[in-house]
């Protein structure tokens, strides 16, 4: 039960720290081969009180260069399993063997330090503090997952308007699709339309299907470049997905009509005693909707890649318990295991972009609904069902 | 006992006891719309959209409290 905290904390270079790798950082990670650093741009507000830009080509001119200096945080797992590993001495035979390894793992960190003028991992990870008591005011650093998702921005950029223009010189309109290209993608964007948005949003389908698209893209593009080596998942950090549900949440609220305001403030054909209970529960159900929406991409995207980097992690866990035969031993298993989730996750990344866009257009669809009070209602039901039918025979 | 322990294990618990409610949430709801979809396949369509969407609730539901699960773990 120890052992795998200790392998995480005596791991400095290979990194199989699975939430370290996941998590976001300045530099690709390029594994065996090195690290690309990313520029860093800061706002610092000086000792004087003035403000002022400050740009670096990476994080080690900024540091190098004397400017800024780094604050090395200490993470509080390592501390953690330092801890068990001072209760665990005496108690099992393997635990000196450990220690050894830690203390082996930072002596060689230090080492690296000296000798060359690369950073540390540790000091590439670390807060970056403002030279001369004055402090960060904004932090623009370009980051790896703000670096994929303008990959990912670019790709469907690239994708779409090149498909755009075919349909504007009319192949597709007034022939049938051509190539391989054009026949996939719209297959994709016909099952957005018909499945997504046309069921949910009705007439008004047209003038949301452009953010529906876009965002089913962007999403399926950023969750499929976390797949490809040396990619990392836009969507699995919160941020990305926070700012993208706030763009339903907008849409939401500017589409909504009187009834969906007068459905949260004063909610029709309850007792009046109840109303003012509702009210507030139904003002929190705006917000908590796009949250849910957030979290839930977020979440999945996370938890694929964790139990792909925890199964890999098994490997050396095994290894440094049972020595290196068990590590041999394990690691088919764990890789074929590994090559299971590696393929869920391939089907949750088209998953989550579904839901992401079906969601979407439900919430906007709840927002923008004329709603019919007394007996319309059924019969209003009825025909949009009928509708509906008719829609996914023809 | 360290304070800290018991936080971990409430965290693991926890995400033990979030993945056993959505896992019978989500299996209670795609039992009867499979069934449904096969005793009639022409409403598939309709019963997988309608299933997606509550599944989706249920999961949201489980994802804010494997949260709090991830920040009594992380903490």
């Amino acid at each position: 039960m120890v052992s795998p905290r200790v392998v995480l904390a005596s791991d400095e270079e290979g990194g199989f720290d699975a939430l370290h790798h996941s998590a976001n950082a300045y530099y690709l990670d390029f594994a065996p081969f090195g690290k690309m650093e990313l520029p860093r741009i800061f706002v610092v507000q000086r000792e004087d009180g003035s403000y002022g830009l400050e740009l670096f080509r990476s994080t080690t001119s900024a540091i190098r260069t004397g400017h800024f200096t780094v604050e090395l945080v200490k993470d509080t797992h390592e501390e953690a399993a330092e801890d068990l590993l001072g209760e665990s001495i005496g108690q099992g035979e393997s635990a000196p063997v450990h220690q050894e390894q830690v203390v082996h793992a930072e002596a060689e960190g230090d080492g690296h330090a000296a000798d060359s003028g690369k950073l540390t991992l540790a000091e590439l990870e670390g807060h970056l503090l403002a030279p001369n008591g004055g402090h960060i005011v904004l932090d623009l650093s370009i980051s790896r997952h703000l670096f994929f998702a303008w990959i990912a921005m670019g790709i469907v950029l690239f994708l779409m308007t090149r498909l755009a223009g075919m349909y504007k010189r009319g192949i597709g309109r007034s022939t049938a699709p051509r190539g391989l290209f054009q026949n996939l993608f719209e297959t994709i964007i016909l099952f957005v339309r018909d499945e997504i948005a046309r069921p949910n949003l009705g007439d008004k389908a047209n003038k949301y299907l452009p953010y529906l698209l876009t965002a089913f893209f962007f999403i399926l593009t950023s969750n499929l470049l976390g797949l490809v080596p040396f990619g990392a998942t836009a969507t699995s950090n919160l941020m990305v997905t926070v700012v993208l549900a706030t763009f339903t949440f907008i849409l939401t609220q500017l589409g909504g009509t009187k009834d969906y305001w007068m459905h949260i403030f004063w909610p029709p054909g309850i007792p009046t005693f109840v109303k003012p209970i509702l009210m507030p529960v139904e003002l929190l159900g705006i917000f908590t909707k796009p949250i849910a929406l957030a979290i839930r991409l977020f979440a999945n995207m996370t938890a694929g890649h964790l139990v792909i980097l925890s199964l890999i992690g098994l490997i050396f866990s095994f290894a440094s318990l049972f020595g290196s035969g068990a590590g041999f031993g394990v690691a088919p298993v764990s890789v074929a295991f590994a090559l299971f989730v590696y393929m869920l996750e391939l089907l949750v990344s088209l998953i989550q972009a579904y839901v992401f866009t079906m969601l979407s257009a439900l919430f906007i669809s709840m927002a923008i609904q004329e709603h019919h009070h007394d007996h319309d209602e059924a019969h209003h039901g009825d025909e949009h069902v009928s509708a509906h039918t008719e829609a996914i025979s023809a | 006992m360290d304070p800290s322990a018991l936080a971990y294990l409430g965290a693991g618990l926890g995400a033990g006891l979030v993945a056993l409610g959505a896992g019978l949430g989500i299996g209670l709801l795609a039992g009867p719309a499979m069934e449904g979809s096969a005793r009639q396949p022409e409403a598939a369509g309709d019963i997988r959209t309608s299933m997606i969407i509550a599944a989706a609730l249920i999961e949201g539901v489980a994802l804010f409290g494997l949260v709090i699960c991830i920040i009594l773990a992380i903490k």
